[in-house]
């Protein structure tokens, strides 16, 4: 019996391949997401579990976290509730060479890493697609922010995204629901900022994927604080939240957990994918799947890793790496750079309530038509205001009923800058296949060859000294500037090792996310990057996954592929 | 599902309904054992001294204090399961120097002081601890025993029940966000 053949395969359920599953099956396609992870529903969710409940209070269990996931726990969200939305190390392994550590923090379930992530959403502008060509740096974008701008809108209206409209040209404004609001101490360092850099370095607070009303069947959110535990109002975006019930919705929609996908079947005769070689997660059995196109959804790492071990006569070093491009220019956000103050607030005043998001300044260096810095491109801050609470009581002399009482007071407000910088794209930063080592599944695992170059630390420090300026313009005192040390793959905005470009002598893919080589071959996750910029990338991710998906239906219909 | 049936199941039934139940039942017998229960590292002695050491830091007021909320069990849980070997010794032997000291002091072991014995005892680790904090990082030694205590004294008290409902007025669900309130609101900051 020959197989069912799908019109179409998504391989991953997060972020991006939900995109793919909703805007696929709601054109009529028969689809099916192979997830490599285990089903994940919203009864997984633990926000709301108080510390009381757990067994070390959110201390963690240390000793498991460092046997079973020590790279894993590297990142903030990978703590005594959420540890369970991050991989098993010892599973999922992959190398690095000594002197080039890198943080491959992953997260496979359903929902992959869109459960955990921080929903920062940022729209990128033409500062952005136009600055390899302005630099000279790597290819230039296929596209520019005309290409993307109605697909930034029809994504933020599905998900819903509260922010602030400021107008800036590098930090285009989308479709917005109200904002949340910037707590008192927040409010000095805007006003500060506008006094001392009026027009140029702006704060203003986060655009986050959080719903601050009630959206298309979702609750508005009700700060409990800790959206990386899950959401049972399902107010912040995540692909288990949104997108798969909407492909559910269809009834076109085959979702397969523990589906673990080894590489992909190439038809030589009619140069196309044929289907998808899968190992199930349970039996580790071998299966087959096929469909007339394939989505690769996986990750900007594990997608490269499925077209590198997909090598063929034809194509012997990685499926549609006709350009040699494949796995490299891997790219990550230097994060980091930054500075801590206490900050002059209202003493009678405090927040009250767990804000799910930060604040935001927009990148203010190399603008166009604006002063040049000895580095290239820029950052931008996440961070926020706050007040001392009980934890302040190690540092607060005495002990006893007065000084319990004291506790109860809020004390100093502080505030920090936290900087997040582009990373240019170096053709010597990628991935290859491991041939000496497997993972739990038999298949073979990546070596990633990645660092950061003068320009990323360059920024940092530049983040830092700005940072303090910032602080010290806003009358902080005790004011802390820093630059974190940080490995690539920390901020997790891992980019670039199939990118996209209008030659294919130079790129993988090209301005629709179709391979050059292979016509019903898409990628449209994280790997599909020529540049970083210095925002967030998730909703550049989700928008070019949607137009992919439209202009794949459209070839499709016109019988393309 | 809208914002207020959401809201309202929650509330109703707070986090039992949607956190797994093996967790939560796993968790709360798990503390109750610990608050009933022996220890599994401290001996009687050290559990009758810890439990006199975390109420005089943080005691009952208007608002239960560390020993209702079973400190000296949490301390009794970390070092049987979370610290590192040398970190539970120096702990250990952080808390035999108390009665060192006491009996230095007042010639008896810590427990058998009178309040005011012990209190005055609490003031010099006090007072010591933040010479430590002002002196230069540099040249300091290693950080005081009573540091230590005092730390997971408050962790351990603002992160149980009593403490985090009763004297922070921890909510689980604040519901809204208010960006500048009074600064005595009754309700988180965090």
């Amino acid at each position: 019996m020959s197989p069912k053949t799908y019109d179409a395969i998504v391989v991953g359920s997060g972020m991006t391949g939900g995109w793919a599953a909703k805007e696929l099956t709601e054109a009529g396609l028969e689809t099916l997401v192979l997830e490599a992870g285990r089903n994940v529903t919203p009864a997984d969710y633990v926000e709301h579990v108080p510390p009381w409940q757990m067994r070390f209070r959110g201390l963690d269990n240390r000793k498991k976290r460092m046997a079973d996931q020590p790279i894993q726990r590297e990142c903030y969200a990978c703590d005594e509730w959420s540890s369970k939305f991050f991989v098993n190390d010892h599973d999922n392994p992959y190398t690095t060479e000594s002197d080039k550590p890198f943080l491959f923090l992953r997260g496979r379930q359903v929902g992959g890493r869109s459960i955990m992530w921080g929903r920062q959403v940022y729209r990128w502008s033409d500062l952005d697609f136009e600055a390899n060509l302005r630099d000279g740096i790597a290819i230039d974008w296929p596209i520019r922010y005309a290409d993307i701008a109605p697909w930034y809108d029809h994504v933020e209206r599905f998900i819903g995204i509260s922010g602030e409209k400021l107008g800036l040209p590098q930090l285009p404004d989308g479709q917005f629901l109200k904002p949340m609001e910037l707590n008192c101490g927040e409010q000095v360092v805007r006003d500060a900022l506008a006094k001392h850099w009026p027009g140029e370095r702006v704060l203003t607070i986060g655009r986050c994927a959080i719903l601050t009303e009630d959206h298309n069947g979702r609750a508005a959110c009700h700060y409990c604080g800790y959206c990386e535990r899950g959401c049972v109002t399902l107010s912040y975006f995540n692909s288990i939240n949104a997108t798969l019930p909407a492909a559910r919705a269809t009834g076109k929609l085959t979702l397969r957990p523990l589906s673990v996908v080894h590489s992909l079947i190439y038809d030589k005769k009619r140069n196309r994918v044929a289907g998808v070689r899968v190992i199930d997660g349970d039996t580790k059995h071998a299966l087959e799947f096929r469909a007339r196109v394939v989505f690769l959804c996986a990750s900007t790492l594990e997608s490269a890793r499925i077209l590198l071990n997909s090598a063929t006569p034809d194509f012997p070093n990685g499926l549609a790496n006709s350009s040699g491009e494949l796995g490299h220019n891997l790219m990550d956000h230097i994060m980091g750079g930054g500075a801590n103050g206490k900050i002059a607030a209202p003493a009678d005043k405090k927040p009250v309530g767990r804000r799910p998001n930060g604040i935001y300044v927009p990148r203010f260096r190399n603008l166009q038509g604006g002063p040049k810095s000895t580095f290239l491109r820029g950052y931008g801050y996440q961070g926020g205001a706050g007040r001392e609470g009980w934890g302040r009581g190690s540092d607060l002399p005495g002990f006893g009923a007065d000084w319990k009482k004291a506790l109860r007071q809020p004390g100093d407000w502080g505030f920090g800058f936290y900087g997040f910088g582009e990373c240019l794209p170096n053709h010597n930063n990628y991935v290859e296949i491991d041939k000496t080592k497997n993972d739990a599944w038999g298949i073979p695992v990546l070596k990633i060859h990645c660092s950061y170059g003068d320009n990323e630390w360059a920024l940092m420090k530049d983040a830092s000294i700005a940072a303090a300026e910032m602080l010290a313009a806003a009358g902080a005192r005790e004011i802390s500037p820093f630059v974190e040390q940080n490995p690539p793959g920390k901020a997790i905005h891992e980019m670039g090792t199939a990118r996209m470009g209008r030659d294919p002598k130079t790129s993988v893919l090209n301005g629709h996310n179709q391979a050059h080589d292979i016509p019903n071959l898409f990628v449209t996750d994280g790997a599909c990057m020529v540049s970083t910029a210095c925002q967030n990338p998730s909703i550049t991710y989700m928008a070019l996954t949607a137009r992919a998906c439209d202009y794949a239906v459209g070839a499709m219909k016109r019988r393309e592929i | 599902m809208d914002r207020r049936s959401a809201l309202g199941l929650l509330t109703a039934t707070a986090a039992a309904a949607y956190a797994p139940d093996e967790l939560l039942s796993l968790g709360r017998s798990f503390h109750q054992r610990i608050l009933n229960g022996t220890r599994r590292v401290l001996s009687a002695q050290q559990d009758a001294t810890l439990l006199v050491l975390t109420d005089l830091i943080l005691p009952a007021t208007d608002t239960p204090g560390a020993k209702a909320a079973g400190v000296n069990a949490f301390i009794d849980l970390l070092l049987a399961e979370w610290v590192e070997p040398e970190e539970k010794d120096r702990f250990l032997k952080g808390l035999a120097d108390v009665d060192t000291r006491a009996r230095a002091a007042f010639g008896k072991d810590f427990l058998q002081g009178t309040p005011e014995q012990q209190t005055a005892l609490l003031v010099a680790l006090d007072d010591e601890a933040a010479r430590w904090k002002a002196s230069p990082e540099a040249t300091r030694g290693p950080e005081p025993f009573y540091r230590n205590l005092k730390w997971v004294t408050l962790f351990g008290y603002f992160t149980s029940e009593v403490g985090a409902l009763q004297e922070e007025h921890y909510a689980i669900i604040p519901g809204r966000y208010v960006p500048c309130a009074p600064a005595d609101t009754l309700s988180p900051s965090e």
